[in-house]
């Protein structure tokens, strides 16, 4: 909390913004430090401090930006910064490209369940943890090996007659008129059969 | 560097070369002839003694065809009973004739193979999908040649909830067995060709890498040692293309559901082994649980699109007869192995559900009618596809031959024609009128319901299997209270069938849509909306016949009591809580009730722990999009398979064809933050999800963003899934 109490400078504020607003952006990267499941407390009270301070700092000068842009940007640069160092990948500019590898290595190599201590933690790192975080890859399917199916012709036989004959022209017309002389046929023969 | 492997992209390779060779066809026609004789005899003998005693009541058009139709339907009935009969004897006399008989298998070494376990899906329920797959994989793990197989999930899902939580759920089953590289995931841009195309398609990407693969239905589970045992057949027998198991339907809960597997484990052991009598090496394909020989399937079976329009031309929905009938036809064999154990699937769990079934079913088999006579397929396939089409045709028939009786009766009436009868046969039956149609009433009653009693007398000769069901005498109870629920379900059926086949010759579709398999039931006001038809018909046709000749309709009175009773049929036999009942008094018990295969009880198992409460489930719109957007895993997860995806030339054009990467998508991406999902229609919202770049680009805006220049919905969805505690 010291940090957080040197840039007090009136009354209600924290480096010139209101509380109120430092609550809403310390919700906001504490929520993405839960959706990145930090579930110990003590841990997830440091990151956040940690994050709120650079944006503490910058907030002076930057009087347009609110807090919670200020802590998001802090968050997101952290957290790129500490995967291209923990990746040995060089931020290349294209900031999610990293981010999204970063995340997905967490995740197969267990951040949550058994490395949080190490988490945004600056190096060195166990190896263990290092190995798993930069040997995680997603395999989604095996090498493709590409072939192409292609039908082998099929000649319907009778049937094909019969498939032609809907192309007729006027075979609408056609059908419902040989439909009403079967009718025809049909009830000429059930009423005299049997006289 | 990309946390997707890196992997080659090259073009199409040329057609494999086959490595194997089919087997030159065999004459079989003996079996074929005999049996099929034996039915067309019963049936000429039965048909001339109806056709006798239409004779002696004067004879007329109207009763030319009534005999026709009888012909034609108890024809059908003696196939029935004439497989039945010689199953029961064929199980008698241990017929050889079997492929588990044909070479031994068991001691074959599957070290040189490579199988894939395949299983298409199309929004189903992912939890039950994927633990039908744990218990397959866990139960083959324990065979110790887990490593000889590959599973691949490969979905064809339109929703974006299912889309996701598929990813989602594939990602915590691999990370819990342990299984990245074993257990694969794909889901298609486009689902071209439905499920056959779903399949094509991994054949075209994967098919080369597997000599065999085993198809899977979402509801199917299979033992590991049946997974195995398929593959050391395949390999004992070089010339067979495809062995199709026979599944056992399992985990009903409702009351129709259990009367449905009871029947499907009492009856289909001596069904099966009739019908393997007369197909031997040209049996047929039921589209899942079966092993096929990839290279023969890929270079033969690849469906042609059918001439004219539909519902008769264009693709073909009912593919897995004609990819058996296409094998065939190339000399390959296919084979029923209805003597192995440990093929499971699930059925329909109401009268509404099997019907909404059918009607996809009907479609399929009907267009089977353009592929009958094709040319160079063989004549056992012919009778395949025919059979497949009169299981509908035959509802519209027996409607036409009840109406014509009736028409016959109504007009003898009208015209004051007495009922006097002439001499015909008479002499040498020495019948009277009432007596000759009690004979054949009574013929017919043999041929639809001695199958019934043939498979009781087998279980009273099988010590094993008649404990596994409960015991001979509740058998018995068992099948009689099914036979007279058949009975009431039996009309309805006709009536459902006839109005699919109208529909489909008229020209209306039928839409792909997704079974619901759930034992909830029937709610009343949903049977009502469904049956009220049916309810109709039988009372008007019930009055009429009344009127008619009040004799006569009780004699109608089981066709009618089932259009009648027809709501509170659907509902009641809906009902879990009846199925249980049933339980507790022991009727409809099956081996797999009574004696659950470990596969079956660690689904069990697992969905009983992890399926979500009643009145837990998600009520929160577009809970795929919310969680894809905000949870970095699921977010890194759904790109890092997009991009792979681009890796493929065939994937990467089809997100290409769909809009992908345009500026449009970064455009609806903005909307969906400023507005919320409802701004976005249902194909613009699997645009952006298809869009690894916009989706990455989301998860950032959102979390970079402040609240207040986002859409109400997401602050809501952020509360709802934990990842912001509220101010």
């Amino acid at each position: 909390m010291s940090a957080f109490m040197g840039w007090t400078e009136a009354p209600g504020q924290i480096a010139g913004r209101p509380l109120e607003e430092w609550n809403t952006a310390y919700a906001k990267v504490e929520g993405y430090f839960h959706a990145l499941r930090v579930r110990n407390k003590v841990l997830l009270g440091q990151l956040v401090q940690r994050v709120l301070g650079r944006a503490m700092k910058r907030a002076p000068a930057e009087p347009e930006r609110s807090a919670t842009e200020l802590a998001a940007e802090e968050l997101d640069r952290i957290l790129t910064e500490w995967f291209a160092e923990v990746l040995e990948t060089a931020p290349t500019g294209v900031e999610h490209l990293l981010s999204t590898r970063g995340r997905l290595a967490l995740l197969l190599a267990d951040m949550p369940g058994k490395w949080q201590d190490q988490f945004l933690r600056p190096g060195p790192w166990p190896e263990e943890f290092v190995t798993a975080m930069r040997e995680s890859y997603l395999h989604a399917g095996p090498d493709f090996q590409l072939s192409q199916m292609t039908p082998r012709p099929l000649d319907l036989g009778p049937i094909t007659a019969l498939v032609n004959f809907s192309r007729l022209p006027f075979r609408k017309m056609s059908f419902i008129w040989v439909a009403f002389a079967l009718v025809l046929i049909g009830i000429f023969v059930l009423t005299h059969l049997h006289y | 560097m990309s946390a997707v492997a890196a992997q080659p992209v090259s073009a199409p390779a040329p057609q494999p070369v086959l490595t194997v060779c089919p087997v030159p066809r065999t004459r079989r026609g003996w079996r074929l002839f005999g049996f099929f004789s034996f039915s067309v005899l019963l049936t000429g003998l039965v048909s001339m003694l109806f056709a006798d005693l239409l004779w002696r009541t004067g004879w007329s058009t109207s009763r030319t065809l009534l005999l026709v139709l009888f012909a034609v339907l108890f024809f059908l009935a003696a196939v029935g009973f004439m497989t039945a009969l010689y199953g029961f004897v064929l199980r008698h006399t241990r017929d050889r004739r079997r492929i588990t008989c044909m070479a031994n298998y068991r001691d074959r070494s599957i070290a040189a193979t490579s199988t894939a376990l395949v299983f298409p899906i199309y929004n189903e329920n992912v939890l039950r999908v994927y633990e039908g797959l744990r218990a397959t994989y866990e139960s083959l793990r324990q065979t110790g040649e887990l490593e000889r197989f590959d599973f691949f999930i490969l979905s064809d899902s339109t929703s974006p909830d299912h889309w996701v939580e598929e990813e989602r759920r594939w990602f915590e089953l691999i990370r819990e067995l342990k299984a990245l590289g074993r257990i694969y995931y794909r889901r298609r841009v486009f689902n071209e060709g439905k499920k056959s195309g779903n399949v094509r398609d991994f054949l075209n990407n994967w098919g080369r890498r597997y000599r065999y693969f085993m198809v899977l239905d979402a509801d199917s589970v299979m033992r590991g040692e049946t997974v195995v045992n398929l593959v050391k057949l395949m390999e004992a027998n070089p010339g067979a293309g495809m062995i199709q198991t026979v599944p056992a339907l399992v985990n009903a809960e409702s009351l129709f559901g259990r009367m449905q597997q009871f029947a499907n484990r009492l009856y289909a052991p001596l069904f099966l082994t009739g019908l393997n009598y007369w197909a031997q090496n040209c049996g047929n394909y039921w589209g899942h649980n079966a092993i096929i020989r990839t290279e023969p399937f890929m270079q033969c079976c690849d469906l042609p699109q059918l001439p004219g329009r539909k519902p008769f031309g264009g693709h073909i929905l009912s593919h897995d007869f004609v990819e058996a009938a296409l094998l065939l036809r190339e000399n390959w064999q296919v084979w029923f192995a209805h003597d192995l154990d440990g093929s499971y699937e699930e059925s329909p769990q109401a009268l509404i559900e099997s019907a909404q079934r059918d009607r996809r079913w009907c479609q399929g088999n009907l267009q089977h009618s353009l592929l009958a006579f094709a040319k160079g397929f063989r004549g056992v396939s012919r009778i395949h596809l025919l059979l497949g089409i009169f299981c509908y045709l035959s509802g519209p028939l027996w409607l036409l031959f009840l109406l014509t009786f009736q028409w016959i009766r109504w007009y003898q009436g009208y015209t004051g024609l007495s009922d006097i009868t002439v001499r015909a046969w008479t002499p040498y039956l020495d019948l009277t009128g009432t007596q000759h149609a009690l004979l054949i009433f009574v013929l017919c009653m043999i041929v639809l319901l001695l199958p019934k009693t043939l498979a009781l007398l087998d279980l009273a000769f099988d010590a094993p299997r008649r404990r596994a069901f409960g015991g001979w005498w509740r058998t018995a109870a068992g099948a009689l209270a099914e036979t007279v629920f058949s009975t009431l379900h039996a009309p309805l059926l006709m009536l459902w069938h006839s109005q699919f086949v109208s529909a489909i010759l008229l020209g209306v579709g039928v839409h792909w849509g997704t079974q619901q398999r759930r034992a909830d039931g029937t709610a009343w006001a949903y049977a009502f909306k469904r049956h009220w038809g049916h309810t109709v018909i039988g009372l008007v046709w019930g009055a009429l016949v009344w009127r008619l000749d009040a004799a006569m309709f009780w004699w109608f009175s089981p066709v009618l009591g089932g259009m009648v009773l027809s709501i509170p049929l659907s509902v009641w036999s809906s009902r879990s809580s009846l199925g249980a009942l049933a339980r507790r008094f022991g009727l409809f018990l099956t081996p797999e009730e009574t004696s659950p295969p470990p596969e079956l009880v660690c689904l069990r198992e697992r969905l009983a722990h992890t399926s979500p409460a009643t009145g837990q489930q998600q009520v929160f719109t577009d809970v795929g999009l919310a969680e894809v957007v905000l949870d970095p895993y699921v977010n890194a997860v759904h790109v890092t398979l997009l991009r792979e995806k681009k890796l493929n030339l065939t994937y990467a054009k089809s997100l290409a064809r769909l809009g992908v990467g345009r500026k449009e998508v970064r455009e609806l991406g903005e909307k969906l933050l400023t507005v919320g999902p409802n701004a976005l229609t249902a194909e613009q919202k699997l645009l952006v999800l298809n869009d690894g770049d916009a989706i990455s680009w989301l998860h950032r805006a959102v979390w970079l963003r402040p609240d207040s220049s986002l859409a109400v919905w997401w602050q809501e969805a952020m509360h709802r899934f934990g990842c912001q505690q509220p101010v």
